[in-house]
């Protein structure tokens, strides 16, 4: 492991009223991996994430993705930069079919910007059906093609869970967080699910996951780390991560 | 399977019951100028009166319905942004008007302004003012959560109420503007019938422009995003949209849209006074419309307005001509309402002893038809419904003959929440529901 890491947050701090939600927490996601966080339920992890993405404005530390500081840029700029994340509770656009879900998360489709729509109205055209087919292919990779048009409402937990991933993968991002990306989905779907970011990160694109599936968590992931009461407190590589006495203690249980 | 539609019933039910009830509106106007012997003209000017307030209204529900219906941007500041475009265009359009002092008081105060524009260039500066001041409304308001949103919103448009009633020497205070100039000067006796002709083809050519401009913006890539931010604004800003720039821009061109119908309604009037065209009741009515109507489409933003605003006018008539003419047939509405009654219970009587005897026929069970069908309840409702009122008619008649045209005026409220309460009930999404995009 001797590249530069592509995402590393340094002494972040959160705290929400006197909770310490995150509490000088450093850790560094090496590029091309499938890295693991996890921890017991209140360690902070959900709390990193939405930092990281920017729903959360830390208050203290550092965060630098592909050498970008990123701490206090609003989500969308982060999102920019390529760097996007899912949702532990599905954040799925109810309203909105399946496919105008994943249309929606493609960057610099020039159809939203209000001006184009009257000054090109050509290239807003093209833009959309490019995207379309774009969304087409994702939602096919993901096997939710047969419901692309119904609304996002009526799709099952875990096709929800699929949906934030394909959104995810409709920005073409470089780093995806996933929050408990398997959490509530059959364990066949599960499977295969996370066969298909180990496609992807062989692809190049780089996962960071929380996960209290443990199977999924030694199985799938080349280098975990471990976060307790808003802190780092182990990480290395699966195995070496079960028999670390303390996560024993904190966390996995004897 | 994906693109097999969903069952839906044949009959375009609400349809049938957005033109019944328009159709209903407009046919009891006529009838109560044709009870106080209003001329063909005079009907069809009464007529226009209500097609060019109603298309007012429709603008305004589209303003909001794209700020809300759309963005989800809850504007409880609607009668503001209504006020300054009617302002602004009456400045713009009117002559010079300078107070006229009689003795040394101020009979008849002036105000800003007397430009003498051109109708368009006085609503195009409607539009931007109104659309501008959405915008610095927007900047703070929006940071804000719904809830208090709104009440910011309301907040502007009481504040700007106030101030319009009192800067006297700007707006003509509580006395407002008068001479505000129509469309085309006509001449002669039939300048006010001519004149209602002209207003609704003015209003309605704006209203088809306003929906098609509405249409191609709001069904784009950029409308797709307002109705993200609908759904879940947090999401939406993690999928990498600037959520505060396309709420800015819902908010100013929703404002803008006020600004029109402002514009139109001062130019339809022929004069402004702040004390109840843009009292907060405007807003009320705006979001009944948009709600009755149907939320997220634009058809259901204008048949809500054309419903809504026909019930407020119908009042109107009835209260104004209708009432002359009915309380002098009171005995005959009494013996027909009676009629009604004991012909009713003769016929629950019969289907009644006909359930008995044959167990086996559907209809002769209207409880159980009532639980099955949606249909069967609504008319068995109406029904009650059109009886009690009738029923009540007469009895305030009897006992407080001169209180009836009052009544029937306030009861149009009473209508209006028990519509409302009956729609949320028992249709959320409103009469015209949002569609569905079906991509291809």
């Amino acid at each position: 492991m001797d590249a530069r890491p592509l995402l590393t947050v340094s002494e972040v701090e959160k705290a929400f009223g006197g909770i310490h939600a995150v509490d000088r927490c450093s850790l560094a996601v090496l590029p091309k991996t499938i890295t693991g966080l996890i921890g017991p339920n209140g360690a902070g992890k959900s709390t990193l994430f939405n930092i990281i993405a920017g729903l959360y404005r830390p208050d203290g530390g550092e965060i630098r993705f592909n050498g970008t500081r990123i701490d206090g840029l609003p989500p969308y700029e982060i999102v920019d930069l390529g760097l996007t994340k899912t949702w532990q509770i599905p954040h799925e656009l109810r309203n909105l079919t399946v496919l105008e879900n994943v249309v929606l998360a493609a960057k610099h489709n020039s159809g939203e910007h209000l001006l184009n729509l009257f000054a090109r109205p050509r290239q807003v055209k093209a833009d959309e059906k490019q995207w379309r087919a774009r969304a087409r292919e994702i939602l096919k990779l993901t096997q939710l093609d047969g419901l692309a048009n119904e609304h996002a409402r009526a799709l099952s937990g875990g096709q929800k869970k699929l949906l934030e991933l394909s959104r995810a993968l409709m920005s073409d991002p470089t780093l995806v967080l996933l929050d408990e990306p398997v959490a509530g989905v059959n364990p066949a779907l599960a499977g295969s699910l996370m066969d298909l970011i180990e496609n992807l990160r062989r692809g190049g694109r780089t996962f960071f996951l929380i996960e209290h599936d443990m199977n999924v968590v030694m199985n799938r992931c080349d280098w975990v780390i471990v976060m307790h009461q808003g802190r780092r407190i182990a990480e290395g590589p699966p195995e070496s991560v079960r028999a670390n006495a303390t996560v024993i203690e904190s966390y996995l249980g004897g | 399977m994906s693109d097999r539609p969903p069952p839906t019933s044949e009959i375009p039910w609400s349809g049938i019951v957005v033109f019944s009830v328009i159709g209903g509106i407009v046919l009891i106007g006529i009838l109560s100028a044709a009870i106080a012997g209003a001329t063909p003209k005079g009907i069809l000017t009464n007529l226009g009166f209500y097609v060019s307030i109603a298309i007012v209204f429709a603008i305004l529900a589209l303003g909001f319905n794209l700020q809300w219906g759309y963005t989800g941007l809850f504007n409880a500041g609607i009668a503001g942004f209504y006020l300054i475009g009617a302002y602004v265009a009456a400045f713009a359009i009117t002559p010079p008007a300078p107070p006229i002092i009689v003795g040394g008081v101020v009979v008849f105060p002036g105000h800003l302004g007397g430009f003498s524009l051109p109708l368009p260039v006085g609503m195009v500066l409607a539009m931007l003012a109104a659309g501008a001041t959405a915008a610095v409304v927007a900047v703070p308001a929006l940071r804000l959560r719904a809830d208090y949103l709104a009440i910011a919103t309301l907040a502007f448009a009481v504040i700007l109420q106030i101030a319009t009633t009192n800067l006297q020497s700007i707006t003509g205070g509580s006395i407002g503007i008068t001479g505000i100039p129509p469309p085309i000067q006509y001449e002669g006796t039939d300048a006010q019938f001519l004149n209602a002709m002209t207003l609704v083809g003015v209003g309605a050519l704006i209203l088809l422009a306003s929906i098609l401009v509405l249409q191609f913006m709001a069904e784009s890539p950029w409308g797709r995003v307002l109705r993200a931010i609908r759904e879940d604004e947090e999401a939406t800003m993690a999928l990498g949209k600037n959520t505060f720039n396309y709420k800015l821009q819902a908010f100013a061109i929703g404002g803008a849209l006020m600004g029109l119908a402002g514009a139109l309604y001062g130019v339809t009037l022929g004069y402004l006074s702040p004390a109840s065209s843009f009292a907060p009741s405007v807003t009320f009515s705006v979001w009944v419309m948009v709600i009755v109507g149907g939320s997220g489409n634009h058809r259901g933003a204008i048949v809500g307005a054309f419903l809504i605003y026909g019930m407020e006018w119908i009042s109107v008539q009835v209260r104004d001509q209708a009432v002359l003419g009915l309380a002098a047939n009171y005995v005959l509405m009494r013996d027909v309402f009676l009629g009604l009654g004991v012909n009713a219970l003769v016929a629950l009587g019969l289907i009644f002893v006909l359930g008995r005897l044959r167990p086996g026929l559907a209809w002769a069970h209207p409880l159980a038809l009532c639980r099955r069908s949606a249909v069967v309840r609504g008319v068995v409702l109406t029904a009650f419904a059109v009886y009690g009122v009738g029923w009540a008619f007469i009895l305030v008649e009897q006992f407080a003959p001169s209180a009836v045209g009052d009544t029937i005026f306030y009861t149009r409220l009473m209508l209006i929440g028990v519509l409302l309460i009956l729609l949320i009930v028992y249709r959320p999404e409103g009469i015209l529901r949002e569609r569905k995009r079906v991509l291809r």
